[in-house]
């Protein structure tokens, strides 16, 4: 088992695997250009964990303990100490690259080197280093606090080796992980773009509302959350964003066409819930 | 009688169609107090539900039709033309429209201004409301009447326009489908992808587990309705859909789909 994990960008995903690392009993570093972000990122952390606390599932040891491994850091170079790196920087293929190929000058030839990209190639990636077997993806939703699945990706070079030493931690951080080969949208972010692109198209012809969509989704076929308030509360731009990734990376196969409706709403600016108007309007 | 689909006299229903569908309408007909005749496509199967007679066609006593056919458009057709000969001119007729479209439906029945579409599946029964979607010529009684009848047994309902697959069949088919094409492609396994969309996404059940409880070959009728409505190739049925949906062997090392162990 890894013992010391080093996490990448302190953003949300960064802030919350580093969490469910801590509380797993990893030792985590957690890495980030901007000091400012480091130190929101620790605030978040403490008031998720006071929270875990409150609720009762985590105890207030537990939490003390969880904070005291989480070592912020700016010195990119001592992620060299990490058994493993979770790489949870921003969804852009060139700062992806450089980082990989400043980790490959660091760490330890056998460390695992995870990214937790939802839509770039893990292939791609692990071929900036001179370790692609020990490059995987691991692919954690949000908030990775609360949700329970990690999708562990195999590039084409990915050794089972480091798929284990994945899953090991996943299981660790008590996740349950699935499996899958490195294709667009892995598994749920490709399975899921006909809830909103057979939606949007229904929404298109005139067949019923937004409203009557999700009411009907809700209480005909049980779904929590209808397309149009799930879209909402995800960001329309966000969702819009991981359509037009598919689109592109399956050169454009129909069933995957975005949706001009979509568009439209990104282009005014009606992005759901946090610009107080999408699907829905918010008070 | 003024109000053969109300709710004031005992309901006489008449089902006609495929095993599951008229198994779960007639069950719930039936704990609702309605007397239920039905009838099964030949070839079809099913079993008589407790409360429900075995009936060859409809009668002049029947208040309300229902026609529960989706994967043969040629029985559904004969189905919906005995049950517009038989039950009275002012019994509505619910015709199961997940495959093929009310409109198409309207010009096999010599009285359109009764028939109205439902969104039936196997399996969607269970949830509190159904999505109906009347006829272009379907007048306000027949949609009131059917309203009522669902209210009898415990629905909302949702009008929509007539449209292939209607709103929750199309969403929930084109979901099956596209975990059917990753299936085939083998990107992960069978269980590996319910588990993804029921953790990942919070749906009440993964694709594959509700291509079981609606039945993959529904499933497919309703995806070769699409087509065939649209003539997009956007709806082309996953290949393995037509070949069958192969359940997972065993695990690979440290669970990873067998086709991809190096």
């Amino acid at each position: 088992m890894k013992k010391t994990v080093g996490i990448i960008g302190a953003g949300t995903m960064g802030g919350g695997i580093a969490q469910v690392a801590a509380l797993a009993g990893f030792d985590v570093l957690l890495y980030d250009t901007s000091g400012e972000a480091l130190k929101a990122s620790m605030e978040r952390i403490r008031g998720d964990l006071r929270t875990s606390v409150q609720k009762g599932t985590a105890t207030s040891p537990e939490a003390t303990a969880a904070l005291t491994r989480i070592r912020p850091r700016r010195t990119f170079e001592e992620m060299g100490a990490a058994d493993a790196v979770i790489e949870a920087a921003p969804e852009d293929l060139e700062v992806k690259k450089e980082i990989f190929r400043a980790l490959d000058r660091i760490v330890a030839p056998r460390a695992v080197l995870a990214t937790n990209t939802s839509s770039l190639s893990i292939t791609s990636i692990g071929s900036l280093t001179r370790t692609p077997e020990s490059v995987v993806g691991m692919h954690f939703f949000n908030p990775p606090a609360r949700m329970k699945l990690v999708e562990i990706v195999r590039g084409s070079q990915t050794s089972e080796q480091t798929v284990r030493t994945v899953h090991e931690m996943a299981l660790a951080m008590g996740k349950t992980a699935v499996f899958c080969s490195d294709t667009p949208g892995f598994i749920v972010n490709r399975v899921a773009r006909p809830f909103y692109g057979e939606a949007l198209r229904v929404l298109g012809e005139g067949t019923a509302t937004a409203e009557e969509i999700d009411r009907i989704v809700r209480l005909s076929g049980g779904f929590r959350m209808g397309p149009f308030e799930l879209m909402d509360l995800i960001g329309i731009d966000v969702n819009y964003a991981v359509t037009k990734s598919v689109y592109e990376q399956f050169y454009h196969e129909p069933r995957f066409r975005p949706h001009p409706i979509q568009r439209r709403m990104v282009e005014a600016g009606t992005l759901g819930r946090k610009t107080g108007r999408g699907f829905y309007r918010y008070e | 009688m003024n109000d053969p689909g109300g709710s004031e006299a005992k309901r006489r229903v008449f089902i006609a169609g495929e095993s599951p569908l008229v198994e779960e309408y007639a069950s719930a007909c039936a704990g609702a107090g309605m007397a239920v005749g039905v009838s099964f496509n030949p070839g079809s199967g099913g079993n008589l539900p407790p409360g429900a007679v075995r009936r060859a066609r409809g009668g002049t006593k029947d208040t309300v039709g229902i026609e529960l056919t989706n994967t043969s458009r040629e029985t559904k057709r004969k189905n919906l033309a005995e049950m517009d000969r038989w039950l009275p001119p002012a019994s509505p007729i619910l015709s199961a429209s997940a495959a093929t479209t009310v409109t198409e439906q309207s010009a096999w029945v010599r009285t359109p201004e009764r028939l109205i579409g439902i969104a039936a599946l196997p399996s969607l029964l269970r949830g509190t409301l159904v999505e109906i979607a009347p006829s272009l010529a379907a007048g306000r009684r027949a949609v009131e009447a059917s309203q009522s009848f669902f209210r009898d047994l415990g629905k909302e309902t949702s009008i929509v326009r007539d449209s292939p697959g209607m709103v929750l069949p199309r969403i929930l088919c084109m979901l099956v489908n596209e975990a059917s094409f990753a299936l085939g492609e083998r990107i992960a396994r069978r269980g590996d992808i319910d588990t993804a969309m029921t953790l990942g996404t919070n749906y009440p059940f993964g694709p594959f587990e509700w291509g079981k409880k609606i039945g993959f070959e529904q499933v497919r009728a309703v995806l070769e309705g699409l087509r065939r409505e649209f003539g997009e190739e956007r709806y082309r049925t996953a290949p393995l859909l037509s070949r069958g949906i192969p359940e997972d062997t065993a695990a690979g090392p440290a669970g990873a789909p067998p086709f991809h162990s190096q």
